[in-house]
């Protein structure tokens, strides 16, 4: 086969470049090659991915005629002589502006440039408005928890740029709309916490609907006819403006004052807040970019969207309770938040979710609000903890020159060429119903669309994008010379911070497989891509059907894929071999199974809500970590760090492992380093070494917790130690207490109690299924 | 003295005294047409010229028994003279030794209790041959404040009462087995008299016990122990719902209470430092202030505004609303201060008013107490909301009672809620267009408030600014009770049959006050159920209530009357002002009940009637004169003033809010105050006597002009008049008074310089300038006249070549004139006399 490395540093450049990483690079050319292929043709893009290599244009794009509207790129065939362009999406022909006059085969403008599959264009179009954050805080909570949560959104203030509108909603058993405009004392208006307000409503109490008076009324000689001053001058403000106010309103902010008896828990009225929260938005900000910035401290208890009742011996719901059906509140609760998802998106704007709380706050039942628009949803203990000061605060990123890494109210829209069509896309986004010659005929995640909106995006923000070769034809159609190449356009419109419309365009092109039985399209397999873009197919099939189908569903695939491309002699498992590029396929499939993402009893729904919404939302490196997390070894037999199997066989005596999953950051420290560390060796001199060697997993955990989102929890524990079980349940449990001792197996190494199979079992079974030609 | 400001105990006048007196009076109501032109003229001599004044009745309880002599008197012969209405009422003639105490006060003064007749009958037919109404006009208090009138006060909690008719011990009982045992002077049942009546326990030393207040006084206070509380006494409880739409900010009215509540925190009953005080603000939202203690970390007030208006009220937050005004003074000054221009630019034209009233009862009713509406607009969102119905074609027809009628079913059931809760309301209304007094009045009437009324008010016009701050004022420092209830128990075969005022009946005898006001009085309909044998009947009023000191205090009133079974003796005991006061309730029911035409027709009815029956009955039935008893000769003239007062008066021109406002003063005045409101007082001010307008050198107070009968026959073209009904003060100068009074008056010579209208005296260095300006202030003052009353009249300056309108409204006050669809006195008299002889 092809040089898999160089294949690898290839798709690493196209990624640097593109943000695109593909399933398959050699597209099939026909549908039945498509089937056989069952991992989809599929594109995990990031389209504001942030790039500092291209300019970014200043100027509108060249588009091709409706309804086609592709973007001029390098894969355009350009006459300079007759300035006419053929569109390779739609074959047509043409003209090049009039300011395109000067254009050769020396001069051609950026676009046109080779490297310029992704470009970027400023628009002239402005944002209506600027980035809107509106703060929806829960006072039911512990002082200190309030006081930190308090100090970190006054803190946010100074991170916003000074002309951002800011607004306050508060609520415990009631909500409350801060009044910021008004300066002469605090004011606000307040909205009964059980009860479901309408947009209407939300307007009128706010005294902002600009409705004509309501009859009744006499008429008053002399009334000024002022309208109702609207909500930007009263609720939501310049940052430059009312900073003073909101300061001082946060900090006078007190703790929910209704009385909770000690068998029940606070009323928390979370989906009135975040109805009126919408509600408030909805006067005159629709499709002007806006994040509604949740700030849980526990579970709705009161009126919509409630979750638990207000009785402490009631329990919040888990995966047990969802299973049985057995929930009072779950499936109307559910209902409320996806009407209100549905209703905050179709607005374009963001609903982010900060859960600060030991127990569950009903992410479950609220993960459509973040997942819909793009939000972030970040699960800690406590608005005390480091883990959301600091992922808070990198909500907060700023570029180079200093504008928020944030968008709002993008849309992406993929073209393809006509062998293509596209099936959907997973990730936080909804449909904008665009049908198009692109659309496909089946339906993978957000289907029957050509076009996606995202009310937030940011530079990490990932999208899984599926395709299906179009049914039409037995094979390639007559193409002109030279345009054997499938090709794809993404393009991404986006509000920046800075506050002009963008357009991000990027052009994928890959070769058409030629007759049945080409190699090249096996050679292009891109395992890890294809591994995340399973996992996405997977989790979102999980969270709309039920778990053990999806299992089953992962296995067979698995082994349809292996029946297809392994080498073996039918029914002679000895004789199977994987390709180097499909070789680590299998393990990724096997810790997906055994994921958080697929096995979530051993998590409450909120965390299961939780990872699965970080998992769609980022890249392939990323989220290859979440599914096989990394775990690196430390010894005095080795300088520095040394990449080490995921096995309980990694574990030793002598060494320190750094473990990473994503979500938590673990240093084990194996028994006889925990030991030396307990008796003070490090501190003593002539154990230098040994100091060293414990800091070391310290410094790389840094590095790694340096650019990550959310700051992960970072756990430090020893062989034994309760803690260490973060670390066994990742590891694949070769070394279990129903395994022999004399399987070839390290002594020294950990045993697992867990009745999961091993990798080595898994492997076993895969091969035999793989080769017994049944599939 | 009897009473503090009240002449002393005179002898009993006789029948010729009493004649001798009327003859005096009608000589000096004769009074010379002053002809000369100028005024002040040196040697001019007043007549030897008494003020009667009030005068106490007179007590006489040793007396031998005897009856009020029947005095015929010819109304048509003898005129109706103005002073007739300061004399006090017939006498009660008790026979000897029917007090327990030979003490001067042991039987109730007028001011307190005013009885329709000072000798009742016998027996139910008598008084239904009598044609009079048998009834008790009760103002429990005399004054706004303690300080301001002295009722003794029993403070050992040594409280006798009968067993059976729970009857308080008082002046009329009668000791029996050596004083061991007491007969109750309303059931007859023999009580044990309690061993502290001769004993005191604490100090260990026997007392007298014939000194004891209750056996010596007829008007005492109890202070009642532990069981006389259903919960521990509550503390004062004033919310402030201030409307705050676009006529209440521009009119000026937010910034004024706001201000007024401001300067009276001082003012405030605050004794016990329990009193608490909250705002509520309300246009089309209710706004709640949250308002913390002055020691507390965060203690900036805030604004909470709910426009959830329209299902069951909540609360924003727990506490902090209704706070307690000394530990929150500071927070609470500088929220007044804020609040005056808070809503300045407010565009909002609703008033969710009956949604906020619903609110701040939902506030306070855990505690109870006041809730002060001060609003200028219609509520016309949320619950309650109110139609603007008037139609000006209506007014002056049958049609107009409509617009008296309530409007909406909520302000009664509402006002009944609050009363169970122990809320009582006042109502401030300021509009300057249709506020629906009507419907809005519900809510002081079912909960002892009282409804106040500034037409067309603007704190642009000083005056306006002036009189309500100070009546505010003065309302907020009233000592009002609290969680109050009155009952009337009176001696076997008498019964409380109805009873009219500002108050809930919660049941047959018992009215509720969830707070009882210092400036209102009651009238409660007696029946005679069975034959009284005895020579006089006891009627006790008792007034159960918390001092806003927080102490439970009882209020007694015992009345004692003499029976008769003679129908003269009923008539000349009669109390032809008591009997106005009862017909003025009973007119008022029926003009919000029924029909204005309906309420003047009973009225014309009964005064014939009663002129039929004493001339049928009494005067020998042949005489084609129309005569009245001595007692009762008052009565055409105050009916015919009540006919033609503003709130009865057939009219085209009178807005039914104003009408709706008159009413409830008419059913809500203390006696003296309703006689001069419907028969206003009128002074000739451009001569008279020297004495006039200096304070009296005996007592200090300003000698008041002699009154004048309310026709325009009295004015002279070149006059100075003051006319007042209590609630407005005219000022006349006639089209010829010349420039040397309007100087001295005015600072003026030339007339059309002054400015015409509700105005202020301008203060001018001279002694005719200062006597006319103490005249109008001594006229204001109501304390003088006995009743506590927070009312400053309005001063308007006519002239009679000025404002027409404005000259009209002043001759509406001339009673005897015949003006608008209103007859004249002569008119009126020919008409009675018509009915009654032929
Ligand atoms: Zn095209
Ligand atoms: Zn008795």
């Amino acid at each position: 086969m092809a040089d898999f490395e160089a294949l690898k540093e290839q798709w690493s450049e196209i990624e640097d470049r593109d943000g695109v990483r593909l399933s398959w690079n050699t597209f099939p050319s026909s549908r039945m090659e498509a089937s056989r292929l069952v991992v989809p043709i599929g594109a995990l893009y990031t389209p504001l991915k942030e790039k500092t290599d291209t300019p970014l244009l200043q100027y509108e794009p060249v588009s091709c005629k409706p309804p086609c509207r592709a973007v001029l790129n390098p894969f355009c065939q350009v006459d300079m002589r007759a300035r006419l362009w053929i569109c390779p999406f739609c074959l047509q022909r043409n003209q090049l502006p009039p300011h395109y006059k000067d254009i050769s085969q020396e001069q051609i403008p950026p676009e046109l440039h080779p490297n310029s599959t992704t470009i970027e264009y400023r628009l002239a179009r402005p944002a209506p408005s600027p980035p809107i954050f509106l703060f929806v805080v829960d006072t039911c909570q512990e002082e200190d928890s309030l006081k930190a949560l308090k100090d970190s959104i006054i803190m946010s203030l100074s991170l916003l740029p000074p002309y951002a509108l800011v607004g306050l909603i508060t609520f415990g058993t009631m909500t409350q709309v801060h009044e910021l405009g008004y300066t002469d004392i605090s004011k606000s208006y307040v909205f009964r916490g059980s009860k479901e307000y309408t947009s209407k409503q939300v307007q009128e109490m706010l005294g902002l609907s600009h409705a004509g008076p309501r009859p009744g009324i006499q008429p008053q000689p002399g009334r000024p006819a002022v309208a109702p001053a609207g909500a930007s001058a009263r609720f939501l403000l310049p940052v430059s403006q009312c900073e003073f106010q909101l300061t001082n309103v946060l900090e006078q902010l007190q703790r929910d004052p209704w009385a909770v008896a000690n068998d029940k828990r606070p009323l928390r009225c979370t989906g009135v807040a975040l109805g009126v929260a919408a509600g408030l938005l909805e006067t005159q900000f629709v499709n002007m970019g806006s994040r509604i910035m949740l700030f849980a401290g526990g579970p709705c208890t009161e009126g919509p969207g409630m979750v638990v009742g207000p009785e402490l011996r009631e329990p919040i719901r888990s995966h047990h309770d969802i299973d049985r059906d057995n929930i009072k509140y779950y499936k109307k609760a559910l209902k409320f938040y996806d009407g209100l998802a549905k209703r905050v998106s179709h607005n374009g704007h963001i609903v982010d979710i900060f859960a600060g709380c030991l127990d569950q706050v009903g992410l479950l039942e609220m993960k459509g609000l973040a997942n819909s628009t793009g939000g972030h949803m970040i699960l800690t203990d406590s608005f005390t903890s480091s883990m959301y000061k600091q992922s808070f605060a990198r909500v907060f990123n700023k570029d180079a020159d200093d504008n928020l890494l944030m968008g709002f109210n993008a849309s992406l829209e993929v073209l393809t060429t006509k062998e293509l069509k596209v099936t959907g896309l997973i990730g936080h986004a909804v449909s904008l119903n665009k049908k198009s010659s692109s659309v496909g005929e089946t339906e993978c995640g957000i289907g029957n669309t050509c076009s996606w909106k995202m009310c937030g995006i940011d530079p990490e923000a990932s999208y899984g994008i599926y395709f299906e070769i179009a049914s039409q034809g037995g094979g390639p159609t007559q193409l002109q010379p030279g345009q054997n190449k499938g090709m794809m356009q993404f393009l991404t419109y986006y509000q920046h911070s800075a506050g002009q419309y963008h357009l991000r365009v990027t052009t994928v092109a890959r070769n058409l497989s030629g007759p049945s039985g080409d190699p090249a399209i096996a050679q292009s397999f891109d395992q890890e891509a294809a591994a995340v873009l399973m996992s996405r197919i997977a989790v979102y099939k999980a969270e709309t059907d039920d778990g053990p189908d999806v299992l089953r569903w992962v296995d067979r695939m698995l082994i349809r894929l292996c029946s297809r491309f392994a080498e073996y002699r039918k029914d002679d498992h000895s004789s199977f071999r994987l390709e180097k590029n499909f070789s680590l396929y299998p393990q990724f499939m096997f810790h997906l199974r055994r994921s958080q993402f697929l096995q979530v009893f051993n998590n409450s729904p909120d965390e299961t809500a939780f990872y699965r919404h970080v998992l769609f939302h980022e890249d392939v490196s990323n989220s290859l970590i979440m599914i096989q997390p990394t775990l690196d070894s430390y010894g005095f037999d080795h300088e520095g760090s040394q990449p080490v199997l995921l096995d309980s066989t990694s574990i030793q005596d002598e060494t320190v492992l750094l473990l990473d999953t994503f979500f938590h950051i673990l240093i084990f420290h194996g028994q006889t380093m925990a030991e030396w560390r307990k008796a003070g060796y490090q501190d003593q001199e002539g154990y230098e070494n040994f100091r060293a060697l414990l800091e070391a997993p310290k410094e790389d955990a840094r590095d790694l917790i340096q650019d990550r989102f959310p700051l992960p929890r970072f756990i430090v524990c020893d062989a034994g130690g309760s803690q260490a079980r973060f670390l066994l349940s990742k590891l694949n449990p070769s070394t279990t207490h129903t395994s022999s001792s004399y399987g070839g197996v390290s002594q020294t190494s950990q045993t697992i109690f867990t009745d999961d199979v091993s990798l080595q079992t898994f492997m076993e079974h895969l091969m035999k299924l793989a080769v017994s030609g049944t599939n | 003295p009897l009473m503090p400001g009240l002449g002393a105990a005179q002898p009993v006048p006789g029948q010729d005294n009493l004649a001798g007196q009327f003859g005096q009076m009608n000589l000096n109501a004769q009074q010379p047409v002053y002809s000369q032109p100028g005024y002040q003229q040196p040697g001019y001599q007043q007549p030897g010229y008494q003020q009667p004044g009030i005068q106490a009745q007179p007590q006489a309880p040793h007396a031998a028994t005897h009856m009020n002599q029947l005095l015929p008197s010819d109304l048509i012969q003898q005129p109706f003279n103005v002073l007739e209405l300061d004399q006090p009422p017939p006498a009660i003639n008790l026979p000897a030794n029917s007090s327990a105490t030979p003490s001067p006060f042991a039987n109730c003064p007028p001011q307190y209790i005013r009885s329709t007749l000072n000798t009742i009958p016998t027996t139910h037919s008598l008084l239904k041959k009598s044609r009079l109404p048998y009834a008790l006009v009760i103002q429990p208090y005399g004054a706004l404040r303690d300080n301001e009138e002295s009722v003794p006060v029993v403070s050992d909690q040594v409280i006798s009462r009968c067993r059976r008719c729970r009857a308080y011990i008082n002046p009329f009982v009668t000791f029996l087995d050596h004083g061991h045992r007491w007969r109750c002077n309303m059931c007859n049942l023999t009580n044990d008299v309690p061993q502290a009546f001769d004993w005191d326990a604490a100090a260990q030393k026997s007392v007298d016990r014939w000194e004891r207040a209750e056996l010596n006084h007829s008007v005492v206070e109890f202070v009642a122990p532990q069981e006389y509380m259903v919960r521990p006494p509550q503390p004062l409880v004033y919310l402030f719902l201030f409307d705050v739409s676009y006529a209440a900010v521009t009119s000026g009215l937010l910034a004024t209470s706001a201000r007024c509540i401001l300067e009276s925190l001082d003012r405030i009953p605050n004794v016990d430092r329990r009193t608490r005080l909250g705002f509520m603000a309300v246009d089309s939202s209710l706004h709640y202030f949250s308002i913390k203690p002055d020691e507390s970390e965060n203690n900036d007030v805030s604004c909470l505004v709910v426009s959830d208006i329209d299902d069951e009220p909540f609360l924003p937050q727990p506490s902090d609303l209704l706070v307690n005004l000394s530990e929150c003074r500071a927070n609470i000054e500088a929220f007044l201060e804020k609040l005056q221009s808070m809503f300045q630019d407010t565009p909002n034209t609703s008033s969710a008013m009956g949604s906020a009233l619903r609110a701040g009862h939902k506030l306070i009713a855990p505690v109870g107490g006041k809730i002060t509406v001060l609003t200028a607009s219609l509520p016309n969102v949320g619950t309650g909301k109110l139609e603007m119905r008037e139609d000006k074609k209506l007014l002056g027809t049958s049609g107009e009672s409509k617009l008296l009628q309530t409007a909406s079913s909520f302000y009664k059931s509402f006002a009944v809620e609050c009363s169970k809760n122990q809320v009582s309301i006042d109502m401030f209304l300021f509009s300057s267009q249709y506020q629906d007094v009507a419907t809005l009045s519900n809510l002081p009437r079912f909960t002892g408030g009282q409804t106040w009324f500034y037409p067309g008010w603007s704190a642009a016009r000083p005056e306006d600014a002036v009189k309500f701050a100070r009546e505010f004022s003065d309302y907020l420092s009233a000592e009002i009770g609290l969680e109050a209830v009155l009952r009337v128990r009176a001696t076997t075969g008498l019964r409380m049959n109805a009873f009219y005022g500002n108050f809930f009946n919660r049941s047959s005898d018992l009215c509720a006050f969830p707070a009882f006001p210092r400036d209102q009085a009651y009238v409660v309909e007696v029946a005679i159920d069975e034959t009284i044998g005895k020579p006089f009947v006891c009627l006790q009023a008792a007034v159960l209530h918390t001092t806003c000191n927080g102490q439970r205090r009882i209020r007694v009133m015992t009345l004692a009357i003499p029976t008769t079974e003679s129908l003269a003796n009923v008539y000349a005991s009669a109390d032809a002002q008591a009997i106005t006061a009862y017909f003025s309730h009973k007119a008022v029911e029926r003009a919000f009940g029924s029909s204005l035409d309906a309420a003047r027709d009973a009225l014309q009815s009964k005064v014939i009637e009663i002129l039929q029956t004493y001339r049928k009955e009494l005067a020998g039935g042949g005489s084609g004169a129309l005569s009245l008893p001595q007692n009762l000769r008052a009565l055409p003239v105050l009916f015919l003033g009540l006919i033609k007062n503003v709130g009865l008066r057939k009219s085209a021109q009178i807005p039914s809010d104003l009408r709706a406002a008159a009413l409830c003063l008419l059913s809500t005045l203390p006696l003296p105050l309703m006689m001069q409101y419907i028969y206003p007082r009128f002074y000739s001010l451009h001569d008279m006597p020297d004495a006039a307008g200096v304070p009296d050198p005996a007592t200090g107070d300003v000698v008041l002009p002699p009154s004048c009968n309310l026709s325009s026959e009295r004015i002279v073209p070149y006059g100075l008049y003051l006319i007042d009904d209590g609630v407005n003060q005219f000022l006349w100068i006639g089209r010829d008074a010349v420039p040397a009074l309007l100087l001295d008056v005015f600072g003026v010579e030339d007339r059309t310089l002054i400015k015409q209208g509700k105005t202020t005296m301008p203060v001018i260095d001279n002694d005719f300038n200062e006597r006319v300006r103490a005249i109008i202030e001594k006229s204001k003052d109501h304390r003088h006249k006995g009743v506590g009353s927070i009312v400053y009249p309005a001063l308007y300056i006519v002239r009679e070549d000025g404002d027409p309108s404005l000259k009209l409204w002043a001759q509406t006050l001339l009673v005897e004139d015949r003006a608008d669809q209103g007859v004249s006195l002569q008119q009126w008299m020919g008409m009675l006399r018509e009915k009654v002889v032929q």
